[in-house]
Formats: C-alpha cells, structure tokens, sequence
C-alpha cells in the first residue's frame, strides 16, 4: 500500500533527483523554522511546523530538499490510510500522528530531570484505532 | 595539653609553620574568633591542630594579623552570612586584597582555591586542594573526633582536616582547665568545666551543661550521621539517555494493545488491516512478547507467521499451538526458545499442517524431530534453518516417511554432509520412471565443509527434473565441474527429455570458485528461460560473461551481481538497454525489475537508470549528505 507510492516516488522523480540538488539547499536554520502541511486522504489538513515533522523519519525524508522527492517542494505529506477502506476516515488517524509528533517534538528538548507525561499520551490512544496507529507510525518511523 | 603553654622546644618546622609564625597567627586568635562563629553556618577557618600548638609556643598571642591562610575557608566563601570582608580588613600583609574582592564576589564554592601571592602556601594551597578532594570524597573525620556538635558540624565538615581546628582546640584556647569552676553565661550559676563545656553562642564566656543543652547542642550527642558526599568521579555529568528516551509511537501502541489484549473487540476490526503487516511492526521492535501473540491467535488460522518470537517461552509456543489447531502453515522465525516439550506439542496437536518453517530450532532434538515427522507424513514444505541437532537418521525418517516433499530447507545446518546429499537424493529423487516432486530445495551454508560435487551432482541427476529453485550458496567447495557436470546436465536432459521447464530460479550466490565459464554454461543452457539469477560472490566473472547475461537472459526479472568486482555502468547500460551489434540494438534484459549491485565498486551513481527499475547497492547512494 504505501509502500507502493513511496517505490512511485522514488522511481518518477528518480532523474529530478539531479535537479533538485541542482536547486541548492535553502539555510538549515531557515527551513527549520516554515510551515509543512500534512494531509490525510480524507481531506484533513494539519499545518505543522517542519521541525514537528520532522519527528517521523520518513516525512523528513520526504521533505528533505535534498532527497528529490515531490513533498519536498510543495511542502505536502500525505498519509494514506486505510485505502483498503473507504468508509474509515484517515483523519483521524492521521490527527493521532500529529499529536504524537507535537508530543515527541516539544519534549525532545526537555532536560533530564523533568519527567516526560508518557502514560499521558498512551492514554490519548483510543484502543479502537491503536492498530492503524501501530502501522501508520510503523511506515512513518516514529 | 601539657606542652601547650611553657615549653620553648621547637622541632622541624615546615613551611607553612614558618609562614604562620612570621604572619603572627596562633592558635588563640584563631579560636576567638571560631568559637564566636560557632553555631552560625560558615565554614570555619581553622589551623591544624599541630601548627597551632607550636604557634602557640612561640609567638605567644597576638592579636595581629589573624590571616591563616585561609584557603580552607574560601571554601565556604558563597555560605557566609558576614563575609570574612571584615576580618580582612585588619591583615594587609599578604596583600591579599585582590583576593578578597574575589573572593567576596565569588558566588560558587570554590574548588580551586584562588592564587595567593603570599609566599608559603604554594605548598599548602596544594595541600588543600588535595585536602578538598579527599574531603569531598569521604566523609569528614574529625580529627581528634571530640565533641562534634550537631548541624554545625556539617559546616565545618567542608574544612580541611589539616586546618580545622577541633573543638578541643577552639575551646582549649580560652577555656579554663578542666576541673574550674566558671559561671555560666547564661544563668550564671557555677559549674564545673569539663572538655564537653560549650562555648556560648554569642560572645565570650561558657554555658553550663543545661544551658548548652538548652540551646540544642547537646555536647554528648553523637556526631551527625555523616552526610555521604559523592566522589568527584561520581560527579561526572551522566547523560541520561536511555532513561528519558521518548518511547516510540510504536511502542506506545504496543503497550495499549498489551493492555486491551483481552478485550479482542476493543481493538476493533484486525481481520480487515494487514495481520502480516502488524506482525511485522511488532517484530521490528522484538515487542512480541507471550501476551502481545494472542492478538493473532485464533482458531480459524489455518496460516500463522511470527516473525520475531524470540520473546516467547516454551509454555507460550505450546499455548500458541492450542490456540490455533486449525494451522496448516506456520512459521516461526527466531524460535530459539523453542525445545523438546513444547515441540511435542507441536507434535500432537498440529494435525492439519502441511508446511512448517521453522528458523533457529536449536533446542529441538533428534527425537522429538522423529516423533513429529512421524507424526506428518503429509508434510509438503519442511524448511529449518540453523538446528544443529537434526542428524542424519532424523533425515532418514524425513524422507522415507514424507513422500511428498515439495520444499525442503535445511539451511546453515551443522551436520550437513555428502551423506544428507545421498539421502535425499536416493528417497525423493525419482528413479526410473517416477518423478521426484521437489521443487525448492535450499542446502546453503553448511555447517561444516562443504558438500563436494560429486554428490551435489549426483544428488542433482535425481531430483533435477523437478526442481524448480536451488539454492547451493556457500557450499565453498563447488567448482566449475558442479556447474558443467551438475547443473548442465539436469538442465539439458530436461529439456530434451522431459521437457520440464528448465530451472527458472538460479542462486549460487557466495561460492567463490565459480568464474566466466560456469556462468556462461549457466547461460547456454537456461539463460533464456532464466528470471532470477543470484551471483553474488562471484568476484572472478569477466565482463563477457557479465555481458553474455545481458545477451541471452530475456526473461531476466531480477538479478544480483553483487561483489562480482568487474560489474560497471556500461555493462548495465548494455543489460537495459541492448548492445549495439552492427547499428542495431540487440538483446538486452528488457523485464528486469531488480537489480543488485551490492559492492560493484564500478557501478556509480551515473549508471542508467530506467524507470521500473529497482536499483540496490550502489555505493554512492549509501553515503548520506548530512
């Protein structure tokens, strides 16, 4: 399933690879700092800062300017959940993934004393969709 | 103290004796002024007991200078109330003004003492610095151990042993001998002074028992329990990574479907989502634990894989095996917990199963492999990877019972030998008119040498007509003759007699020997029909014969010329996209979607590319721009 579009997206922008890098990276610090927009299937839109996304590693190499994929010009990831199913919203899973990454993002920094709320975020998983949570965040590698 | 007042006798002194006797301080002086300070919390400056017992025989008292050198008491600098500003004021002798200021101002506690110019304490400053380190490291010791007072102690904890000066000291200053009668200070009634006689707090003059008592130090009161100090080496800053590492989404989906693993409809609907994909993001993290499993057990499975059952005990494999009787294919990866009892289970309970797969079984014995393959004479796949235990006889009953063989792995097999060849070439292999019906059959990386050619040859004679895939790897000792002798002939008797199609899958991945001529023979004889070819290994292939692949190989699908050191971009620009022979564009592997270059060292990353085309292993892809 999505592997599937991620092998499509290696191969088509396979040559735009050159060009991209071509293109020249933008600052770091810069591009730290803009908006990326996260999508669902069915239409949710979570507009997040880059360095959120950046919790899950396959949408920073999504984004990465250097990596040649499409993402990271217009600045969108998709998620594509439960194809398979057309009934199930994606948003909802997809709003799961964004909390966890604001929840991971923010308390990457913390120091070493401070204890980090996990069994409050464990809570905020409904056992209903923990499994597409479970493989969504598998794909994302967070 | 004895000698404490009249004796002039003045022994080896050291530097620091001189440098006190010239700036005039003495024990008196000193102890004044710490037994007024008694009480608050600051460190108090102290000489040691020796030095003050000589100073007081010859410089008598003076009331000059009163300037120890007081790099004990820069130690508790940040924790005086009253700075010691006021006591500086009266010694200008060291010309230590700059050191005041700095010391006033300095906030931390200072380890290092700072510079004093004054001549003696060069030694001493070291001294004190090796003194700090000691005394952080342990707890202090009193160093006559008298009469430590409570809380204040603590304070004077920071002292330099060699500085401070014991109660007894202070107090043997100004203190009357023992036996006199004084008045208290307090209540100014008599009483008798004893060496526990406490000073009073503010101002001159001594408490009685029950005044000293009264003002909560009681003299008798056991020293505090000393307060454990870290060793400096202790103090290093620890990263704590592990312990506040962010647990994974993963893993927290993990945990919550833990928790819920008994309540199967709150987890909603997982026959409708990938069962195998779950058990696949469950196994990455190794989070496949005995209670996690029971999220894919059901009655109804009749195929059951587990990628990662490292975590599962014995107990857990025979409950997995209630759980799911219905199973007709299963496969465990990692089951290395996996032993006698629990495989009899499988023995017995397990009717329907046709194929198991089975990889690290090592525990299982010869026996228990007996009994099962008894127990399942209708095994079609029986693939075992890494079990050292299963001999010679357990592959005697395999074959003479399970007929039906279709697949069989005996992978990284510590007992694989030219016997094993024989057996199974003489039980499963067709003789005659009956044909074998093995199709896959996977003898790689053998435990010990490796298989010769005459038995892969012979073994190959037999069951060749059927076998569809062959996986020989690692077997170090094959050489051309195996291919020209082993695979040449099956392929060519197939095609001429029986008319079987000849092998469609080729791996010989790893076996070094190998070189041009065997891949060209492969080529001849089946290339054309040829969809996956694995050389990996092959380091010696020429071009031709990489080329040659790119000639007769049409229907090549996927491909790995891995670590075959003559591989380069042009030879796969001739693979994609045909040769040029005499103006026109011929051959070429027109279906290939996959192709492994893993260690080619000449394929850069300006080799062709062709859409469709999964490229793997090159090395300049591998190499991250951070």
């Amino acid at each position: 399933m999505e592997d599937d579009i991620e092998m499509q997206n290696t191969v088509t922008t396979g040559t735009s690879e050159s060009n991209n890098a071509a293109n020249g990276g933008t600052d770091d610090s810069q591009r730290a700092n803009d908006w990326v927009r996260i999508e669902s299937s069915d239409g949710f839109s979570y507009i997040v800062k880059r360095k959120v996304a950046q919790a899950s590693g396959t949408m920073n190499n999504m984004l990465d300017p250097h990596g040649g994929y499409a993402e990271a010009r217009t600045k969108i990831c998709t998620i594509d959940e439960r194809q398979a199913n057309l009934w199930a919203p994606s948003g909802i899973v997809t709003e799961k993934l964004v909390e966890y990454m604001c929840f991971k993002s923010h308390y990457q920094t913390v120091g070493p004393k401070e204890d980090i709320p996990v069994q409050e975020m464990q809570e905020r998983i409904p056992p209903e969709i923990v499994l597409e949570v479970l493989l969504a965040a598998d794909y994302q590698e967070m | 103290m004895s000698r404490a007042r009249n004796n002039n006798v003045r022994g080896p002194t050291s530097a620091l004796t001189e440098f006190l006797r010239a700036s005039g301080i003495t024990p008196t002086t000193v102890a004044r002024r710490a037994a007024t300070q008694q009480g608050q919390q600051q460190a108090a400056a102290g000489l040691s007991n020796d030095d003050s017992q000589q100073q007081q025989d010859e410089a008598g008292s003076s009331s000059g200078s009163r300037r120890p050198s007081r790099a004990a008491s820069r130690r508790g600098a940040n924790r005086r109330e009253s700075g010691y500003g006021s006591d500086n004021l009266d010694e200008d002798d060291e010309g230590n003004r700059e050191e005041d200021q700095d010391e006033n101002g300095a906030d931390e506690e200072a380890v290092e003492e700072p510079e004093r110019n004054s001549p003696a304490p060069a030694k001493k400053r070291k001294l004190t610095k090796a003194a700090e380190a000691k005394l952080k490291a342990q707890e202090k010791k009193k160093a006559k151990g008298k009469g430590k007072k409570g809380s204040d102690d603590e304070y004077q904890d920071d002292d330099d042993p060699y500085t401070s000066l014991s109660k007894s000291m202070w107090s043997s200053g100004s203190k009357p001998p023992v036996g006199d009668f004084e008045n208290c200070a307090k209540c100014e009634k008599q009483f008798t002074v004893t060496k526990y006689t406490m000073a009073a707090n503010p101002g001159p003059g001594w408490l009685c028992h029950v005044c000293a008592k009264a003002s909560g130090k009681d003299p008798f009161k056991k020293p505090a329990a000393p307060r454990k100090r870290k060793a400096p080496g202790d103090k290093r800053e620890v990263v704590h990574f592990v312990e506040n590492r962010l647990p994974t989404l993963v893993n927290l989906c993990i945990k919550v479907v833990t928790q819920h693993i008994d309540d199967v409809e709150s987890l909603g609907d997982i026959g409708t989502l990938n069962v195998e994909a779950i058990a696949k993001a469950m196994a990455k993290n190794r989070s496949l634990t005995a209670e996690n499993a029971k999220l894919f057990y059901n009655t109804t499975n009749s195929k059951l894989v587990l990628y990662d059952a490292t975590n599962l005990s014995s107990p857990a494999f025979e409950s997995l095996v209630y759980l799911n009787p219905n199973l007709t294919s299963l496969r465990l990866d990692f089951c290395g917990q996996l032993d006698d009892p629990a495989f009899k289970v499988f023995t017995t309970s397990l009717p329907a199963l046709e194929r198991i797969e089975l990889l690290g079984p090592f525990l299982v014995r010869s026996p228990a492999w007996k009994a099962f393959i008894k127990a399942h004479p209708n095994l079609e796949g029986f693939l075992i990877t890494q079990s050292p235990r299963f001999d010679l006889d357990c592959l005697r009953e395999l074959v003479s019972h399970c007929t039906g063989l279709k697949e069989l792995r005996l992978k990284e097999f510590g007992k694989m030998s030219d016997d094993f060849l024989d057996e199974i070439a003489d039980n499963l292999g067709g003789q005659g008119d009956s044909e074998s019906i093995l199709e896959y059959l996977d003898i790689s990386s053998p435990g010990g040498e490796s298989c010769s050619d005459a038995a892969l040859v012979n073994l190959l004679s037999r069951i060749g007509g059927s076998l569809r895939c062959l996986d020989v790897s690692k077997h170090d000792l094959l050489t051309n003759a195996f291919l020209l002798g082993g695979l040449q002939q099956h392929t060519h008797s197939l095609e001429s007699e029986w008319e079987n199609p000849p092998l469609v899958s080729l791996d010989a991945s790893r076996n070094p020997e190998l070189q041009t001529d065997a891949l060209e023979a492969i080529m001849k004889h089946s290339g054309t029909r040829l969809e996956s070819l694995n050389i990996n290994g092959w380091k010696d292939v020429e071009e031709n014969g990489l080329r040659d692949i790119g000639r007769q190989g049409k229907e090549m699908r996927k491909l790995d010329v891995g670590f075959c050191r003559n591989m380069d971009d042009f030879i796969v620009k001739a693979w994609l996209e045909g040769e040029d022979v005499k103006g026109r564009k011929k051959g070429g592997c027109m279906e290939l979607v996959e192709l492994k270059v893993w260690g080619c060292n000449r394929v850069t990353a300006n080799c062709p590319k062709k859409p469709g085309l999964a490229l793997h292993g090159v090395e300049s892809h591998i190499i991250r721009r951070t």
